[in-house]
């Protein structure tokens, strides 16, 4: 292959970055080897690109990145606070003030703080300390008072269940044309036996005794027939 | 690459912090890139505020899919220096010759004698003179290659023209700058 000194000039950088190939690199250091010309071009090439392969990067100034940043998103305390705004939109940070601002309205509304007239005063931490802690008495005697009538109510449909739960004569034993059966009665129930009438006798007793102890089941027991 | 992709997304849906982190990133890069071709440090410093603000306010028309982020801001980078080329061609001939000192980079590198670094220091400092004696054409296609490192393909990216283009720049750039500085008196050892 010939090789001319306008081939060397075109494809030098090829043959110093290594993109010859491999016919034309041989041709291209024949040449080379031989020519006054192209021999000092050569050299001088490379000792440039050497030369540019040690230049270390220049460091710039400090003041550079933060003259950058102002100048695109403003100084300084303006992005720290836009960084905060930005912060506090977190689902974290509005999960906890929901849940702060929640208990605080709880608190609020047990300690009788009126939402339709507030009052300044109303929010003292005092006044709602005072007032959180009548409410709490309030509640917890409501809360026994609402435990001791559960009692007295269960009580008594226990006993009434225990009455109920007595034996009474099988249905079957009665036949449904039976001829003992009382003429006109056509609700299909057994008449009462003087057993039953006396076990009810002993519950409207038993019932007037726990109307007397405790009066406010009066208006209770006031409704329910007493046998 | 991906990481910038991600960071753009973020900037568009208004976070801050992430174009920090894009403007800490890419810095050193840009400014560096500023540096070589108009070899002035406070040039450099200006045009790298003007290269992001200008960046900052087309960030919705960047595409991932038209290649990295990193090429698309050299590509701006490279846009603005061309234009400040073209503003400041006539103040530069009339520059005080104390505002076209270049900058001698005398970082310490490691295992290097202090006579190496002072020659090394003065070369850099006469590489980067004959860098700015380039045409723009040529610079521009220089630094991109052989300081940036970057293939010939994003190359072509930045500057919007032919590979073969791209490749005829990048040898008669440094050709040229061979004999630049063999005119300086500087000679291979």
């Amino acid at each position: 292959m010939n090789w001319t000194c306008e081939q060397t000039e075109a494809r030098l950088s090829d043959y110093l970055d290594g993109f010859l190939q491999p016919a034309e690199q041989t041709a291209f250091d024949l040449h080379v080897n031989a020519c006054a010309r192209c021999t000092p071009l050569v050299a001088s090439v490379s000792h440039v690109l050497g030369a540019l392969h040690t230049l270390e990067p220049v460091e710039p100034s400090q003041q550079l990145v933060n003259s950058i940043l102002t100048a695109t998103l403003g100084p300084q305390s303006w992005r720290n606070a836009k960084r905060w705004l930005r912060s506090i939109q977190s689902p974290r940070f509005v999960y906890g003030v929901v849940s702060v601002a929640a208990t605080f309205i709880v608190i609020l509304t047990a300690s009788g703080f009126s939402w339709r007239k507030p009052k300044l005063a109303d929010l003292a931490p005092a006044t709602i300390y005072r007032k959180a802690e009548g409410q709490a008495h309030v509640v917890y005697a409501r809360g026994m008072k609402f435990f001791s009538d559960m009692r007295v109510v269960y009580e008594i449909q226990s006993r009434l269940r225990q009455d109920n739960n007595l034996p009474t004569t099988p249905e079957s034993t009665v036949p449904q044309s039976s001829p003992n059966g009382q003429p006109g009665r056509t609700d299909k129930t057994n008449p009462s036996s003087p057993r039953q009438q006396n076990r009810a006798d002993e519950i409207g007793r038993n019932l007037q005794v726990l109307a007397a102890e405790c009066p406010m089941l009066t208006g209770f027991f006031g409704e329910r027939r007493v046998p | 690459m991906e990481q910038d992709a991600q960071l753009v997304q973020q900037c568009l849906q208004g976070d801050g912090s992430a174009w920090e982190e894009l403007v800490r990133r890419h810095t050193r890069r840009i400014f560096n890139i500023c540096y070589r071709f108009t070899g002035n440090r406070t040039e450099s410093e200006d045009l790298s505020q003007d290269v992001f603000l200008r960046v900052y306010r087309t960030l919705g028309s960047y595409r991932s899919a038209h290649g990295g982020f990193a090429t698309w801001m050299t590509s701006v980078t490279r846009n603005l220096l061309i234009d400040h080329y073209r503003r400041t061609k006539r103040d530069r001939i009339t520059d005080s010759l104390d505002d076209k000192m270049p900058v001698v980079e005398n970082k310490e590198s490691a295992g290097r004698r202090p006579d190496e670094q002072a020659l090394l220091g003065e070369l850099s400092s006469q590489v980067q003179s004959a860098l700015t004696r380039l045409s723009p054409e040529l610079r521009e296609a220089v630094i991109l290659r052989d300081l940036q490192q970057l293939e010939y393909g994003e190359i072509q990216r930045v500057l919007a023209v032919p590979e073969g283009t791209v490749k005829s720049r990048i040898n008669r750039g440094r050709i040229e700058l061979a004999r630049v500085l063999q005119q300086m008196g500087v000679r291979p050892s």
